[in-house]
């Protein structure tokens, strides 16, 4: 039912799965280019956990696989062709653990779940301290989540119910303040409210708040609302839910605005004739925590919200010492409960100790983007965050 | 639109910023070293200096009998200048040297270092002096840490400070400086740790012309309402943190209550909160010395304990040491050395606090 929030919608010709929206999946591929695809049909699993499967998000005919170094997955392209149909998932007739998890593996509802640490998707028979799902966005430009859930709250609610569900961890829903989610059902459920600054909307700052991550092996999920109402849509109807809002902004945009869009459309075609001209960057995210689009990214990743492009301001080359000078500045744009400077200094050694007691563990990438950004040294903090990340996991 | 663009304010932007938060302290010293040198003439013309800076200041035309703003500027320029001067080059030439020797570009750093250093000397200073601070500030104070931004200590304050050890009763040769107080700091504090505020208003000094700076004393360091302007840029631009900066004037005014509460008859222990902030280069400290971003704590407890800490030094040395009557050099020191102390132990704390909430 598109168009149902009463938003524009805006339809691509071709969509794409990102291999690198799923971290540390390795793809064993069930499709070949050409397959004719319905919406939901399965495409590819997790070689190491076949349980985990990844699902077209619209029907289509398969367009290519793209394939990097190491034969690393970058992208499963299709064409979109609606009229090849739709796949019904039975919901489970329980709400009990095994059937939930089970009916959100088979339908593929089970990849926009993640974890902290790490980020990755959680494994099937995990068990975590708590699940936390983000609807509240406080970064600039963001479509608001308020009248999105709205427009689908009984689909948000069965599915937050079924949440609460898959686990015996409390459930946060993480909400602004004033933006009243009705709390009903489980006892697992808990409402809390985030506000200051635009970093309210982010899960590591809820993690940090919430339930801090330590070593002994404890993890959060969290997943963002509107994968939650693509679960209510699978668990209510039994489909898929065939798209997303989108806001395009920034000022190099004619007519910012939100949009219905396909999950992962191509960028390019949502962006024509929507830009002034002029040389332009774009930004996956806000343009607090956005990261410009590399060469191939050309399409919207999994739980990806927002558009930004901005005019390239050319010319003006960053001051990069390769000195981290502390500031108020860092210390603002840190999640709270993080000292900044300290973090970063043992991001900058590579102290994987220290930044793990220093709160590494709730944080991923996206978290340290505006530090990397207000630091006059230059370093890309989410690099060095990751390479962190890693040498923890591999600990663990 | 916030921060995509809001990139990091450049290391030029910030060294622009600094130079000019020291542009109206630097306008101060001019006139008020002038002032200082013209009034001494005038009271004992014998007193008149042979060395370059009399002779500048004599060739510029500063005249001693009444003197008008042209004369204060002039005998102001002749005392700052070759100092200045003398410092931008010692520590260019050092930069220079380091440069070539790690094949690194040569850092800008020292042109503030060097201003900062001579606006903390008075204006009698010895030429090797001047050379021997500066070349203890650049080496010594940054570039065996590996250069800029990664010091511990403000170089400019390290210089300052071997320059007062090393020479504690020198600087007296000159009609300047009358062998009040050596570089220990501020005349007037000096003044009034013999005499009170007696002493005070018998050498002209009142609330107001402490506040513009018309005391003698280092050269930069007097003029309150000129550090107050610096400050304000730098705190609006956010180059310094407020915290630290707050934290410093309030304890300041918490000790000294203190010490006013304990009894004390005369001497500084008497002395009120509005002289402690008028005289001596207290303010001048806290905002350009204390707040420097790579020397200072790094965690926002940790700004608020060490300004406290500074507060409390300063008050201490002040009170119980008449040999350095301002105090706020050593002050400095030693609580820019504590600041990685107290950093890490709020680190400890928050790193103890996070591990009992983790899951």
């Amino acid at each position: 039912m598109p168009g149902s929030i009463g938003l524009e919608t805006s339809k691509v010709s071709r969509i794409a799965l990102s291999g690198r929206d799923f971290r540390g999946v390795n793809f064993e591929l069930l499709c070949q280019p050409g397959d004719e695809v319905q919406a939901g049909a399965v495409l590819m699993r997790d070689a190491r956990r076949p349980a985990i499967q990844f699902v077209a998000p619209v029907a289509g005919s398969i367009a290519s696989i793209e394939r990097g170094a190491r034969r690393k997955l970058i992208s499963l392209q299709i064409d979109v062709d609606e009229s090849a149909g739709v796949v019904r998932y039975q919901p489970p007739e329980t709400q009990e653990r095994d059937s939930l998890r089970e009916f959100m593996l088979a339908s593929g509802a089970w990849s926009s779940l993640r974890t902290r640490p790490f980020g990755n998707i959680p494994h099937p028979d995990a068990e975590p301290a708590a699940i936390l799902v983000t609807a509240l966005d406080a970064e600039p430009l963001a479509p608001e989540p308020q009248p999105v859930i709205e427009a689908f709250s009984e689909e948000f609610h069965a599915a937050v119910n079924a949440l609460a569900g898959i686990s015996a961890a409390p459930l946060y829903v993480c909400q602004a303040p004033g933006q009243a989610l009705t709390p009903g059902g489980s006892s697992k459920l808990r409402y809390v409210s985030f506000s200051k600054g635009y970093s309210a909307g982010l899960p590591g700052v809820h993690i940090n708040a919430l339930c801090p991550i330590g070593f002994g092996g404890g993890e959060a999920w969290h997943i963002g609302y509107q994968e939650v109402i693509a679960l209510g849509h699978l668990l209510l109807h039994g489909s898929p839910w065939l798209q997303r809002i989108v806001s395009i902004g920034g000022n190099a945009v004619k007519n910012p605005r939100s949009l219905c869009v396909y999950p992962g459309s191509a960028v390019s075609e949502l962006l024509a004739d929507e830009l002034h001209d002029g040389p332009i960057a774009i930004l996956s995210g806000s343009t607090v925590y956005g990261r410009k689009l590399a060469e191939g990214e050309a399409f919207l990743a999994a739980g990806q919200r927002q558009i930004t492009v901005q005019r390239d301001v050319v010319g003006e080359a960053r001051a990069e010492t390769g000195v981290l000078v502390p500031g108020d500045a860092l210390e603002e744009l840190a999640p709270p409960g993080i000292y900044a400077v300290p973090l970063l200094r043992a991001l900058q050694v590579g102290d994987a100790e220290r930044a793990r007691e220093l709160g590494a563990l709730e944080l991923v990438e996206e978290d340290l983007a505006p530090l990397s950004l207000a630091c006059q040294s230059g370093c890309d903090y989410g690099v060095l965050l990751r390479a962190v990340l890693d040498q923890l996991e591999s600990l663990r | 639109m916030a921060a995509w663009y809001k990139q990091a304010t450049s290391r030029r932007r910030i060294f622009n910023l600094q130079l000019l938060a020291l542009m109206p302290v630097g306008i101060a010293a001019l006139f008020n070293t002038g002032y200082q040198y013209l009034r001494v003439l005038a009271e004992n013309p014998a007193l008149e200096s042979g060395d370059i800076r009399g002779r500048i200041a004599r060739g510029l035309g500063a005249s001693y009998q009444h003197p008008g703003i042209v004369d204060m500027l002039a005998a102001g320029l002749a005392h700052l200048l070759p100092i200045l001067v003398l410092a931008l080059i010692t520590g260019g030439v050092w930069e220079r040297i380091i440069a070539n020797r790690r094949q690194r570009p040569m850092e800008s750093g020292f042109i503030l270092i060097a201003l900062l250093f001579t606006l903390l000397l008075p204006g009698a200073v010895a030429f090797s002096h001047v050379v021997f601070g500066m070349s203890f500030a650049i080496l010594v104070g940054k570039a065996i840490f590996g250069g800029e931004g990664k010091t511990f200590l403000s170089p400019a304050l390290l210089g300052i400070a071997i320059v007062q050890v090393s020479f504690p009763g020198s600087a007296g040769q000159h009609p300047l400086w009358q062998g009040l107080t050596g570089y220990g700091g501020s005349e007037a504090f000096a003044l009034f740790h013999r005499g009170g505020e007696a002493a005070l208003n018998a050498a002209d000094i009142n609330l107001w012309s402490a506040f513009i700076g018309n005391t003698p004393g280092p050269m930069g360091t007097t003029s309150v309402l000129a550090v107050l302007l610096g400050a304000l840029l730098l705190l609006v631009t956010r180059i310094i943190s407020w915290r630290l900066l707050v934290a410093q004037i309030f304890g300041l005014a918490v000790f000294v209550t203190l010490f006013n509460m304990s009894g004390a008859e005369s001497g500084v222990g008497a002395m009120t909160i509005h002289w402690h902030l008028l005289l001596g280069s207290f303010l001048f400290g806290a905002v350009f010395l204390a707040c420097d971003p790579v020397a200072s704590c790094c965690t926002n407890p940790g700004r608020w304990i060490q300004g406290f800490v500074i507060a409390a030094l300063v008050v201490l040395i002040r009170v119980a040491n008449s040999t350095h009557p301002d105090a706020v050099i050593p002050a400095l020191l030693l609580a820019s050395i504590m600041a990685p102390l107290i950093d890490h132990a709020v680190i400890a704390i928050n790193i103890r606090r996070r591990s009992r909430r983790h899951v």
